[in-house]
């Protein structure tokens, strides 16, 4: 069981946050303070890199929820990189990868950004 | 940030006993802890992510709920702890989440659809439903004596 951690990271304007360990009731706000200072200082093109998280609740999807709107309303997103297959059919289920968008590498996850 | 300390434990003949204050720094030990015993009794990966993600919000639901501090509730002279009996019956899990919080009234909430709830892009009210999603069985109750209880059980697929 590993404490959760967030790593930064950049390619150009995209911010790249890697986050480890289990993103839940208890940790999910320091991910929210990291993603609103990138939001208040403009950058809102972000990728969440989550290829060593280990679990995700509903306290930290509505997290994503909320900060992918708000980044949209800045005119930037948030995309999901390299999710666990059991994270990924478990978000699947539920419908967030409707309105969450998931990638398997980094390159298309940018070049996401420069189509839209 | 609170450091958790160790959430006692006690193997029983048929699964576990676990106890833990109730508080969000515990809940990544006790959903390990669950989860572990699932993989004993023979869940696959994806059931065991599906009931370790259901033991995550009935729990977050009682610290955040239940023994909410803004709230009142019957109990208070007692400790908010949060108490798990999980055990193997047979072809099934069964799961009881036991607090001495707020009662809640389960049978009467029933949140909008996730696909609602995304679609309007709202950030929360998904726990319950991700819970009746991925448990067969869902059922709560609560008393006097013995607190609230929320009973989750999940079948093993038969082979």
């Amino acid at each position: 069981m590993k404490d959760f951690q967030i790593e930064k990271d950049s390619r150009g304007p995209v911010q790249i946050i890697r986050l480890n360990g289990s993103l839940d009731m208890y940790s999910f706000p320091r991910l929210e303070s990291q993603l609103n200072a990138l939001f208040r200082s403009g950058q809102c093109l972000v990728i969440l890199d989550c290829h060593n998280l280990d679990y995700i609740g509903s306290a930290g999807l509505g997290a994503l929820i909320a900060l992918a709107k708000q980044a949209r309303e800045l005119n930037g997103d948030i995309r999901l990189l390299n999710l666990p297959e059991r994270i990924y059919k478990i978000i699947e289920l539920l419908g967030f990868t409707k309105v969450l968008q998931v990638f398997d590498t980094e390159e298309a996850a940018l070049a996401s950004f420069q189509t839209n | 940030m609170e450091t958790p300390q160790q959430v006692q434990r006690r193997e029983l003949p048929d699964g576990l006993f676990l106890e833990a204050p109730g508080h969000e720094s515990y809940l990544a030990q006790i959903r390990t802890l669950v989860a572990d015993l699932a993989r004993k009794v023979g869940f696959d990966n994806q059931e065991i992510a599906q009931i370790e993600i259901a033991v995550g919000e009935a729990c977050s639901n009682v610290i955040k709920h239940a023994y909410a501090i803004d709230k009142e509730w019957s109990w208070r002279q007692r400790d908010p702890q949060i108490r798990l009996h999980v055990r193997s019956e047979n072809d099934r899990l069964v799961i009881e989440i036991n607090d001495h919080g707020q009662r809640f009234d389960f049978g009467s909430y029933h949140p909008a659809e996730i696909d609602h709830r995304l679609r309007d892009m709202n950030p929360g009210g998904y726990g319950i439903a991700i819970i009746r999603r991925f448990m067969d069985e869902v059922q709560y109750s609560s008393n006097d004596q013995t607190g609230n209880t929320l009973r989750m059980v999940k079948y093993l697929k038969k082979s």
